[in-house]
């Protein structure tokens, strides 16, 4: 019975961690869960309101651009951010039951990829508004978000072991977030950039996978294999060093917390 | 000799704190320049023996800051120790301790599939059990309210009953829990661990109340700063224990 390393029980004690995270995050709330296919929905009519005539040249379906580029770094920016947190959050449980700690760090991550699939249904419906044709190509888009989820996994890793031996690193991240955000070309042309920036941004593997989105989505494009092999590189590159360190420091965590 | 369940040989226990822990980068920083780093050693247990067989009904004992939770620590698997050995099998033990990470925003609930899921309960086991530990809880009426409503004497009812819902474990340790409740519910309790221990568990009780380990226990080891300073049976190492608190109180 207490066979916590069983695969089946590990599963189960995720899929409770995730509900929990669900129903705390929409406790104080009456739409609950509908707010991950609102939030989408009203900063696109925001930000089209603001931007698409500005850009109405380089960006043909700027709604939909906007969109593709929004929901990847919403995704990623709330996983970490809650991600950073929770270890220190769950000490009482993770001093007091014998319950790995990656698996913690997983269930955040996990949460906000459920409310990715929330927030997919108002952009299907968004597709059919602006007038994107839905084709069977965008169904790769699903190994795009696997691929997403691994390096969202492994950027958390890393910044939960962090975050235990120094709580500032809790304002220096969102100040990052916010440069990050900036150089990931969400709302602006890519195409446009010159110089120094337009390295940062195509280095940016964030950028990365919403080139690659708005690739498949507005032009019907797969990304090519060499794109491909750089998405594939990031997301396993920072699963392996976010995990490695997170053993590593496995111990002083505990001490620590 | 029966079956070995626990052994500890010369066990250890070290942490290294620094005086005015740094937890920002900009105060570690600060202090690195300033080469204030004060690291001190915490013996939280020092070289600690002994051996526990199969059904013994062992007490801990020991003032706050003794080392008796690190040592509960080292036996669930939390925590490996610094020096030493300690041979258990941590998939046989159950750690009861009171509070564990109940989320407050749930409800009771929700919380014991929550908490029913990370003690190691499949989901078969409580959707059978779940209205069995409301009612040994005796909170049928509260079931559906967030557990941040909740009095500490529910709150500690709740984790009592969910960690003591299945099979007994083989070993199992029982953190100050077996002062809980009303008088009605320390009963209840009491009987619950009584039935558990006739079961064969293998049990440590940790409490710093020298009347519940007399009632229970087979034999006790007191523990004083990280120290075993004594191991025997239980009247003789809880009236030494007891005289030690009058001279220092007196």
């Amino acid at each position: 019975m207490h066979q916590n390393n069983d695969r089946r029980q590990q599963w189960f004690i995720l899929q409770e961690l995730v509900v929990r995270e669900l129903k705390r995050r929409y406790a104080r709330s009456y739409l609950g869960v509908l707010w991950s296919v609102l939030h989408p929905l009203l900063s696109m009519m925001i930000l089209s309101f603001i931007f698409s005539s500005m850009f109405q040249r380089s960006i043909e379906n700027y709604p939909i651009y906007y969109l593709s580029g929004y929901l990847i770094w919403q995704t990623f920016s709330v996983a970490t951010t809650h991600a950073l947190s929770a270890l220190a959050d769950n000490r009482a449980l993770l001093l007091k039951a014998r319950l790995s700690p990656s698996l913690l760090v997983t269930a955040r991550v996990a949460t906000a990829f459920v409310n990715l699939g929330y927030s997919l249904i108002a952009y299907v419906v968004m597709l059919a508004v602006f007038g994107v044709g839905v084709h069977v190509r965008m169904l790769t888009a699903f190994f795009l978000f696997a691929l997403l989820f691994l390096f969202t996994l492994g950027i958390s890793y890393l910044l939960s072991c962090v975050y235990v031996f120094f709580g500032d690193i809790k304002h220096l991240y969102a100040v990052f977030l916010t440069l990050w955000m900036y150089c990931s070309a969400i709302f602006y042309p890519a195409s446009q950039l010159e110089g120094l920036i337009r390295t940062v941004v195509h280095i940016n593997p964030l950028f990365c996978f919403i080139d690659a989105l708005r690739g498949i989505v507005l032009s019907g494009q797969l990304p090519d294999a060499g794109a491909f092999g750089v998405l594939v590189l990031w997301s396993v590159g920072a699963l392996i060093v976010g995990r490695w360190v997170f053993q590593r420091s496995h111990r002083e965590i505990v001490l620590r917390l | 000799m029966e079956e070995v369940m626990i052994q500890a040989a010369h066990v250890s226990m070290r942490f290294y704190r620094e005086l005015n822990e740094a937890n920002s980068v900009k105060e570690r920083l600060v202090r690195m320049w300033k080469g204030e780093r004060q690291v001190v050693e915490v013996k939280a247990l020092n070289d600690v023996s002994f051996t526990i067989g199969k059904g013994e009904i062992v007490g801990i004992i020991g003032v706050n800051g003794s080392g008796k939770s690190t040592l509960l620590k080292l036996i669930a698997g939390v925590l490996p120790p610094t020096q030493g050995h300690l041979l258990v099998d941590h998939d046989k033990v159950q750690l009861l301790t009171l509070g564990t990470g109940f989320d407050h925003e749930l409800t009771g609930r929700e919380n014991i599939y929550l908490n029913g899921a990370i003690s190691g309960y499949s989901r078969s086991f409580l959707d059978a059990h779940v209205d069995a530990i409301l009612s040994f809880a005796q909170l049928q009426e509260a079931a559906d309210a967030k557990v941040r409503t909740y009095s500490s004497g529910m709150v500690s009812r709740l984790a009592f009953a969910i960690a003591t819902a299945g099979r007994a474990a083989e070993i199992l340790i029982l953190d100050e829990v077996l002062s809980v409740g009303d008088l009605f519910f320390r009963r209840k309790s009491e009987a619950r661990i009584r039935e558990m221990i006739r079961s064969g568990s293998t049990v440590l009780i940790v409490s710093h109340a020298p009347a519940v380990i007399r009632s229970l226990c087979t034999r006790v080891l007191w523990l004083r700063q990280g120290e075993l300073i004594m191991d025997g049976p239980p009247d003789q190492v809880c009236t030494a224990y007891e005289r030690i608190g009058k001279e220092m109180s007196g």
